[in-house]
């Protein structure tokens, strides 16, 4: 009883406070696909955010004024997040965080910046995103031609001398694989098969037996993880021992679920690292503060990016003293620097991309466990 | 058009006219939204609705459309609003040589046969065919239109130029119902044997149908490359294509005004529905099970219609 | 050679599931002449019913795999069968009157809702089935790779469309079905209850629709809410191929389209593996503009 009044006074405790405060926050959106394909992506931003934000009203907020956290759906497609970058604008947002794809994140980029609202994007990795001059716009995730060179890169290390490349035709992923591809080709590496497959299938046996066909040392799937994990299940029940190794859109906990642990066994990938990698004692205590409340972990890095993202539009506001954007988007180019985040260390050159290498080589162990190698 | 009829369509164009004085960005975009599904429902009203062909691969016209500006645009520099009448010619185009074999197929064939054109179109996109789509990344950088010298920019400006583009089409399409080929195409939905009987050339009338919604929708595919200045093939997914079929049906097939209010209600409940967040839009599809139980024959029936869908029913269900 | 017959095979097996989902496309059609498009959906519902049960009532475990298997199985059809009922009754037996496209747009909501619902309850993310439930043994036949379940995966199919087949033809309700097909009015002026047939139909279409997503369940391991989606399309496609409303074309239509797809994506291209098997379809409606069994139905006056 005693219980549940104390809950009660909690909670009108928070409405009566939340009334008091509407007046007079700072307003910082989020674009997540909380609906549609990328929904559990989306839903994970979300907790995080208001999470971090909880956190840091807790500590007093930002200005002196608390955070507000506004929440718009972009469906993970690029109609729905125009209307959402629209909505956002409309509310008085400082800043906004989001989002996850790539196209999506684009739909809304000119949006923000002729509405002159400082965007940090968490999981779009596409190069252009960055090359149209937009000062307004940051991301917090890597590029994909930083990862096409990771891949390379490790590829060669490994010591393997054909390589077939399949991606899934989203642009990310076919983005991914050209840069690999003429990275690969130029290194004299032997490319023999490259094609793409249909996602949301369920049986790629057919492109598996077409590509044991080519014969390859090694297999770059740079799609996402829902049929990595497919890929893999199949690959071993074809009793083909072939190595796989992905990009960063399979690095997700899911991936072992769907392919089972011993068909997962010895999968690379090239990632951020993993939420349970992240060292810094902050991102421990973050980390345990969110096992707390969702009884989860946060199922992909790309959510944790996000919660950088806030982070660093929370710093910039507090840097700039004010929620002018020019004066936000000028401290995070120049003046923020080496700022400890989640996931590392965070600076951003004059095109708004993170600074300083990001990827690392993922291997899956016996136990289904992505483990970080050195 | 009865007298009251007339007052209230006037009321609603007027109020439609000051509305965004009154709005804010993110309203006057669910508008313009609004309006640019209301131009290729309209299209598709005429296919559909009007010649009595099931088509579920409208958005593959509507692609052939944006793409065309969009090729013409960042390869050549021809303003936006000048590829409008290709825009048109190429969909139309497209259209004709597609229906050409099959637009004798009963219903349903005709259904799937739309509904693979429309995918085959989609992943020939994704593929970057003849390497000019710029497959699953689209086309970017597609310059604003300019008319009489403004270039049109805030959505507030585009509101006025989707919608004055409706208001033509609205205007053209009510003359064009009660022209002889209208007229045509009724009939030949109501009973085809019986038309080809009494001389109607139903290939023909059903082609020009077909032909013409198409060109509509790849002047609406214009408009959404200009207002979007990206395009990509996920735009043009099967799914618009099922979003447009519901519109034309729910309107009230062969219904002008019933197409426009479905249009409102198809593309604008479920922004208003954006306080349900995730349940959204399983309240949009159970709103669209119920709003068709009890208004089976669509929200705004066209006069005359509400017989003829029904025998057209009757005689499809033989 | 051989890889052309491992294509084959896995043609087979994908098309095997296309056909089950294809047959309820085909009853309903053939009785109603309503394109079912929220069939797909519960397809998707015997996946999750099928995970659920399982792993709450760990049937395998209790039973053993074979036992087990086919109880739940049973349940989850049974299940799937109130379902695909309950789904009649809301959405298409109040516009059985009406203009037929407007059941189209009911069944495409029902559609949206049904999805919507199993994202709500289960969450968005990816289902899994347990790993191990299924012996994992591949035969191996004259150097073809032939997983076990891939082979009892058809042959379930297989023996589920053959028993159909029969209880269709053979049986006097079977003959009640095919009289209402033909002829709706006739049939209720022989005493037939149509109702009860329309019911009937609308209880063994979803619950072979969801023995099929209880199969994909169990061999591909991994389901999600959308996945109705992408199967029920390919399902009606296969429908139309083999000439909607025909039982045998059904299962015809879902292997062929099954295997033109496998064909397809090993001799011309994968990414285009989809168009590829539209434009085939494209090309046999001109020749054959009922599909490859269906009837030629001529238009009477």
């Amino acid at each position: 009883m005693k219980q549940k009044l104390l809950a009660l006074a909690v909670a009108v405790g928070l409405v009566v406070g939340a009334a008091a405060q509407a007046a007079d926050t700072v307003k910082i959106g989020l674009m997540a696909p909380l609906t549609g394909s990328w929904a559990s992506e989306g839903q994970g931003m979300k907790k995080i955010v208001e999470l971090l934000a909880e956190q840091q009203n807790a500590k007093g907020g930002v200005l002196g004024k608390q955070i507000e956290i506004v929440t718009e759906d972009d469906g993970g497609d690029p109609r729905t997040a125009s209307l959402a970058a629209q909505r956002l604008t409309t509310k008085g947002v400082a800043a906004v965080v989001g989002t996850y794809g790539s196209s999506v994140t684009e739909a809304s980029q000119a949006i923000y910046d002729e509405a002159k609202i400082p965007q940090i994007a968490n999981g779009s990795t596409a190069i252009r995103l960055t090359e149209k001059g937009f000062k307004h716009f940051f991301r917090t995730a890597p590029r994909d031609d930083e990862q096409g060179r990771m891949a390379a890169q490790t590829i060669d290390k490994l010591g393997f001398k054909t390589v077939a490349i399949l991606h899934d035709s989203t642009s990310y992923a076919k983005g991914l694989a050209d840069e690999a591809n003429a990275l690969l080709k130029k290194k004299g590496t032997n490319v023999v098969f490259f094609d793409a497959l249909t996602p949301g299938e369920r049986d790629y046996t057919t492109i598996l037996t077409k590509l044991k066909s080519a014969n390859p040392d090694v297999v770059l799937f740079t799609g996402y993880f829902p049929e990595a994990g497919l890929l893999l299940r199949q690959k071993k029940d074809m009793n083909w021992k072939v190595p796989f190794i992905g990009g960063d859109a399979t690095n997700n906990s899911d991936l072992v679920k769907i392919a089972g642990k011993e068909a997962a066994e010895g999968y690379y990938f090239l990632s951020p690292p993993q939420p349970q990698d992240l060292d810094t004692a902050d991102a421990k205590a973050f980390l345990a503060g969110y096992q707390k409340k969702y009884n989860e972990m946060p199922a992909s890095i790309w959510a944790v990016l996000a919660g950088d993202g806030f982070q660093v539009m929370v710093a910039g506001i507090a840097g700039a003293k004010s929620t002018d954007s020019a004066k936000i988007a000028d401290y995070l180019h120049k003046d923020l620097k080496g700022y400890a985040g989640l996931t590392g260390s965070l600076s951003f050159d004059a095109k708004g991309d993170r600074e300083g290498e990001v990827y690392r080589v993922y291997q899956v162990d016996a136990e289904g466990k992505f483990i970080m190698q050195k | 058009m009865s007298r009251a009829n007339l007052l209230v369509t006037g009321l609603c164009a007027a109020l439609l006219a000051v509305a965004p004085l009154f709005l804010n960005a993110y309203q006057v975009d669910v508008l313009n939204s609004i309006g640019l599904y209301a131009l290729l429902a309209l299209g598709l009203n005429l296919i559909l609705g009007e010649a009595g062909l099931f088509n579920m691969g409208h958005a593959a016209f509507y692609a052939m459309g944006a793409y065309t500006t969009a090729i013409l645009n960042t390869r050549y520099q021809i303003p936006v609003l000048w590829t409008l009448p290709l825009s048109a010619a190429v969909a139309g185009a497209f259209a004709l040589a597609v229906a050409r074999p099959v637009v004798h197929l009963r219903g349903d064939y005709l259904l799937i046969v739309t509904i693979g054109v429309g995918e085959i179109v989609r992943i020939a996109l994704v593929n970057d065919v003849f390497g000019i789509t710029g497959g699953a990344n689209g086309i970017f950088g597609i310059s604003r239109p300019t008319l009489f010298g403004v270039v049109i920019r805030q959505p507030q400006q585009f509101f006025y130029l989707i919608w004055g583009f409706v208001a033509l089409t609205i205007f053209l399409f009510l003359r064009l119902k009660r022209s002889r080929f209208g007229r045509a195409l009724n009939y030949l939905r109501e009973d085809e044997t019986a038309a080809e009987g009494s001389g109607i050339n139903t290939d023909y009338y059903k082609l020009a149908a077909f032909g013409l919604g198409a060109a509509w929708a790849g002047m609406a595919g214009t408009l959404f490359a200009a207002k979007m200045t990206i395009i990509s093939p996920e735009s043009f997914s099967f799914w618009e294509s099922v979003v447009l079929f519901m519109i034309v049906i729910l309107g009230g097939a062969g219904s002008i005004p019933g197409v426009l209010l479905a249009a409102f209600l198809v593309i604008g409940l479920p922004e208003l529905f954006r306080e349900f967040a995730s349940a959204r839009m399983l309240v949009f599809g159970l709103v669209m099970m119920v709003m068709m139980v009890f208004r089976p024959q669509g929200l705004w029936p066209s006069r005359g219609g509400q017989v003829s869908l029904a025998l057209l029913g009757k005689a499809l269900k033989r | 050679m051989e890889e052309f017959f491992q294509q084959l095979t896995n043609g087979l097996a994908v098309g095997g599931i296309y056909a089950l989902i294809a047959l309820g496309y085909t009853m309903v059609y053939g009785v109603l002449k309503l394109i079912n498009f929220a069939h797909g959906d519960l397809f998707t519902y015997g996946a999750y019913l099928g995970l659920t049960l399982l792993t709450s009532l760990a049937l395998t475990d209790r039973l053993g795999f074979v036992a087990g298997v086919l109880v739940l199985a049973l349940m989850v059809m049974g299940l799937v069968a109130v379902l695909g009922a309950i789904l009649e009754r809301a959405a298409y037996r109040p516009l059985r009157e009406s203009p037929r496209l407007s059941a189209v747009v009911s069944a495409l909501g029902a559609s949206i809702f049904l999805q919507n619902t199993l994202m709500l309850i289960y969450g968005a993310r990816f289902q899994v089935y347990p790993d191990h439930i299924l012996p994992a043994a591949t035969l191996n036949i004259f150097g073809l790779y032939l997983p076990l379940m891939r082979v009892l995966i058809v042959l379930a199919s297989v023996v589920m469309m053959v028993a159909l087949y029969l209880f269709i033809q053979k049986t006097k309700i079977g003959t009640a079905i095919r009289a209402a097909a033909i002829d709706q009015g006739a049939a209720r002026l022989m005493g037939i209850d149509v109702n009860r047939v329309i019911m009937l139909v609308f209880l063994v279409g979803p619950a072979l629709g969801g023995a099929a997503g209880l199969m994909v369940g169990l061999y591909y391991g991994q389901i999600n809410f959308t996945m109705g989606w992408v199967y029920g399309m390919k399902a009606f496609t296969a429908a139309i191929l083999g000439g909607i409303g025909n039982i045998p074309g059904a299962m015809v239509g879902g292997l062929l389209l099954g295997v033109i797809e496998a064909l397809g994506a090993a001799y011309i291209s994968i990414a285009w593996k989809d168009a590829i098997a539209f434009c085939v379809l494209i090309l046999i409606l001109i020749v054959r503009p009922t599909g490859l069994l269906g009837e030629r139905v001529a238009d009477k006056v």
